[in-house]
């Protein structure tokens, strides 16, 4: 699946970065961008959620602590087929917040990934997104 | 009666002994004053005779306290016991020596024939009915055990307490129905076995104590007291009252939410910290000068180092509250260490360390929590960084044990640790004064190791010799004993829980 992706989509992979945490956005834009991805980055989940229903995104890197609707009502929406259908992007959470086991679990069956943010540098998120 | 014959032979040796002593110090003497002196040999005799006498003086009054100290004993529980007696003190059974057995089986007899006669040690009415009513209507709930653990009473408030009607309570076995956990290893069970091997009374307390009701969820957490007196055949052996404070304790796990949150805010800064070093170590690489690229890794080892100990308050506060869950899963050994070896690799060289692998190439696979088991090799390197002193290395080592299990040890050649403080270092917050002045951190790592190891039915322990280093080693199960398991209990997941309550372990008692 991954390989079919990358032969049938010479172009940059492109990344949609919901972070309400301005500097968190620009940092990965940053890194994201140096190493080939084209990145864009939406500071609220209703803005997120939008930009992430346009289908336009190979990866979407998802916090969970963001205005106007959390980053866990946004993943619903996503995974709603009667209202995104057939998503495309890999969708991996990236958060600060300590979820309980339980919790973390449930979020992470319906996503991609989940990364604690202050455990990795912008660099090694780089190259998590990479094996992807 | 071999109790008895006991008695009589422990009597026996001790005057053989006594008296071969003291012939022995006669005779000696006796030579001495013939062979050492020029008295005449009268006056030798006469000092021999009066320093015989004395001798046998002081022999005789010894003997006679000795042997007869088991009836000493015997007449203090009669007095114990006897109505008006006061406070005539229970026998303290740790000190006698002499027909241990004898003694504290009559003393077990005068108890239950005082109790059968109605005589009571702590007697304070002479109206039992009224005592009765009193024990029923007590708003605090009350509960009566005999010596095997069989509630014999329980009143109206314990009942409402345990939400169980009578017929679950009486004459029920308390341990499946008080499923109850301590703080400490000072459990009602170890004080009960203490109490049974070498007490006529004896009561203790217990703070924080937590009941987990067994038809839901819910749990209590109360304060409890209890107490024993030996022997009584009527089968109030041990009385227990809780004190509860579940609403007074609850408020302290909501502690959990606000470090939760805490932990949220502190992680925000740092992953922006952690983001901007390293931009500057990628671009200014090469531009800057040896000693200010030193500086940046060192922030950068440092910010990676506050992650960890972020991550370490909140798993603390978990194990405390028993929210620490662990899902085990089949994961390569030598691939996690070597992973967790690399990670910490920036931060030993900061401090001008190097992390030496030594791992047996036979390895299997272990079923561990991955991230919780990397928390305990890092906090196990992060602590031999720490206490390397001026040596270098740092050695991981792991191998197969003779019992199969995985046995991984982390080794460092500092300053080590006196032998008196290596009890306690695995205990909460517990630092030794000299490295809580020399080295900062909290003395957290530990504890939460150990909580994290015990949760996978492993073993931690530690080795040290001052000024040589420390050699601290855990064990863990192969993935291969787990996968017996899971397969006996048809699961498809093993989930267990990291504690910091001691449970009351005598279930096995039942």
């Amino acid at each position: 699946m991954i390989d079919d992706t990358a032969t049938a989509n010479p172009t940059p992979k492109r990344v949609l970065c919901i972070e309400d945490e301005h500097f968190i956005g620009e940092l990965y834009a940053r890194a994201l961008t140096k190493a080939g991805y084209k990145v864009t980055v939406e500071l609220d989940g209703q803005k997120g959620l939008q930009a992430a229903q346009t289908n336009q995104f190979d990866i979407i890197l998802l916090d969970i602590m963001v205005p106007t609707m959390t980053g866990i009502e946004v993943l619903r929406h996503l995974r709603d087929p009667s209202e995104t259908p057939e998503l495309a992007a890999k969708v991996i959470i990236t958060t600060n917040l300590d979820e309980d086991k339980e919790t973390r679990a449930s979020i992470e069956a319906q996503a991609d990934g989940y990364i604690i943010k202050a455990e990795i540098t912008p660099k090694e998120l780089v190259s998590i997104l990479q094996k992807l | 009666m071999d109790s008895l014959r006991t008695l009589h032979r422990q009597i026996r040796i001790y005057i053989f002994f006594s008296i071969l002593l003291i012939s022995t110090l006669v005779l000696a003497a006796g030579w001495l004053l013939l062979n050492y002196t020029s008295l005449s040999p009268g006056i030798s005799l006469a000092i021999l005779g009066s320093f015989s006498i004395v001798l046998a003086i002081l022999f005789a009054l010894r003997i006679t306290a000795y042997v007869s100290q088991p009836f000493n004993d015997v007449r203090q529980a009669i007095a114990h016991v006897s109505p008006g007696a006061g406070l005539a003190p229970a026998p303290n059974f740790d000190r006698i020596h002499l027909g241990h057995e004898l003694v504290t089986n009559l003393c077990r007899q005068i108890y239950e024939l005082a109790s059968l006669s109605g005589v009571n040690t702590k007697k304070t009415t002479t109206d039992d009915s009224l005592a009765a009513s009193a024990a029923i209507a007590l708003p605090i709930p009350l509960l009566v055990i005999d010596k095997d653990q069989i509630i014999r009473f329980a009143n109206e408030a314990c009942l409402q307490y345990l939400q169980k009607p009578a017929q679950d309570v009486l004459e029920k076995n308390m341990y499946p129905l008080l499923d109850l956990s301590f703080q400490t290893e000072d459990t009602l069970d170890s004080w009960l076995e203490i109490c049974q091997a070498s007490k006529a009374t004896d009561t203790s307390s217990w703070d924080r104590v937590r009941l987990k009701l067994t038809d839901n969820d819910a749990s209590r957490q109360f304060d409890m007291a209890a107490t024993y007196s030996k022997g009584s055949s009527s089968g109030a052996e041990t009385v227990i009252t809780f004190f509860d404070h579940t609403a007074k304790y609850a408020q302290d796990d909501q502690g959990l939410g606000f470090v939760a949150l805490a932990v949220h805010e502190l992680r925000t800064p740092l992953t922006l910290l952690r983001g901007y070093i390293e931009v500057f170590e990628d671009e200014f690489a090469g531009k800057l000068d040896p000693e200010l690229t030193g500086f940046m890794s060192k922030m950068s080892a440092s910010a990676q180092s506050l992650a960890g100990f972020v991550n370490n308050i909140l798993n603390v506060m978990r194990v405390e509250e028993n929210q620490l869950t662990l899902n085990l899963t089949e994961e390569s050994w030598a691939e996690l260490v070597q992973g967790a070896g690399d990670d910490m690799r920036l931060r030993a060289q900061v401090h001008g360390k190097t992390i030496e692998y030594e791992l047996s190439p036979d390895l299997p696979t272990v079923g561990v929590d991955r991230v919780s088991i990397y928390e305990v090799l890092y906090n196990l390197l992060d602590n031999a960084i720490k206490y390397s002193g001026d040596s270098q290395k740092i050695i991981i080592r792991s191998t197969v044990n003779s019992s199969g299990q995985v046995e991984t040890s982390v080794q460092d050649f500092g300053v080590g640790i006196p032998t008196s403080i290596l009890p306690n270092l695995f205990d909460k917050f517990y630092r030794n004064h000299r490295s809580r002045a020399q080295i900062g951190g909290t003395g957290l790592g530990l504890y939460l190791s150990k909580a994290i190891i015990s949760a996978h039915d492993g073993h931690i322990w530690v080795q040290s010799k001052e000024g040589e280093g420390s050699t601290f080693s855990f064990s863990l199960l192969p993935y291969a004993q787990l996968a017996a398991e899971l397969k006996t209990n048809g699961n498809t997941a093993i989930v267990r829980g990291a504690q910091g309550w001691i449970k009351n372990h005598s279930m096995y008692r039942r």
